[in-house]
């Protein structure tokens, strides 16, 4: 799965500390999801999608 | 709630295995000098205890973990469990078959085995996902020196056996003594490495 949370992390100039604090989440973990290492679950995709105002499917896509 | 950091978990983790190795160390002697059955019962049990805290401390670290390190977490130790039941039963067999002679004692190494199972299969997952705390320059200073203490203690564990003419303990004590030590100039070179790196970030 592709997604755009490195991006949008860039755009608020937030350290992947500062998002993994703002998602109670470990800096790795953030980290994983960045470089699509890992896929995060529901629950935590729909508190990424809030924490940025989007919607899911505008951060994630399925990858090929 | 709090997350418990990989410093914190292992920094009590050190601490009870220092109480561990005291307790082991300190429960031989007083074994030996103990008649009453019931307080000889309660010694041989001793060590246990520290054990139990470890136990319980994994499993806050579990509880409190985001779900990749609880993924992580619950896959190394499925592996280790696997390891330990595998190496079980072929030695198990073995001792059926009459090839190996061990007695009750070798279940004190299950323990051990099963923990460091999962210490090398976690490595290896949280590699898998780009993660691992030895990496991110996160991990306790603490760490090399418990292993390296680890490594004397075992290596005057085996100077103590050899003097006694016990030399299969002693063999036994020095080979781990020499893979303390190596561990802990391994993870050493690799935190002051990972904490080079994340200064240069």
């Amino acid at each position: 799965m592709n997604n755009r949370v490195r991006e949008l992390r860039g755009e608020r100039e937030w350290s992947q500390a500062d998002l993994a604090e703002r998602l109670e989440v470990s800096r790795q973990t953030v980290n994983a999801i960045e470089t699509g290492k890992y896929d995060p679950s529901l629950p935590l995709a729909f508190k990424i999608a809030k924490l940025f105002g989007l919607a899911i499917e505008s951060i994630f896509e399925p990858g090929e | 709630m709090a997350r418990m950091t990989q410093k914190h978990y292992e920094k009590r983790l050190i601490l009870a295995m220092l109480v561990y190795m005291a307790v082991l160390v300190a429960d031989g002697p007083l074994l030996h000098a103990t008649a009453n059955l019931p307080l000889k019962a309660l010694l041989a049990v001793a060590p246990v205890l520290p054990m139990l805290y470890v136990i319980a401390l994994m499993w806050w670290r579990i509880r409190d973990s985001d779900e990749l390190e609880q993924r992580t977490q619950l896959v190394a130790l499925g592996v280790a469990t696997a390891l330990v039941s595998a190496i079980s039963m072929v030695g198990g067999f073995l001792v059926t078959g009459g090839v190996l002679h061990l007695g009750g004692s070798v279940l004190i190494w299950v323990f051990p085995v099963m923990m460091a199972g999962y210490g090398i299969a976690y490595r290896q997952v949280a590699r898998h996902y780009g993660m691992g705390a030895l990496c991110t320059g996160e991990g306790s200073s603490w760490v090399p020196w418990y292993f390296a203490l680890t490594g004397v203690l075992m290596a005057a564990l085996g100077i103590n056996a050899w003097r006694h003419r016990n030399l299969w303990d002693a063999w036994v004590f020095a080979a781990t003594a020499a893979f303390f030590v190596i561990l802990a100039i391994v993870s050493r070179v690799r935190l002051l490495r990972a904490r080079r790196m994340a200064g240069k970030d």
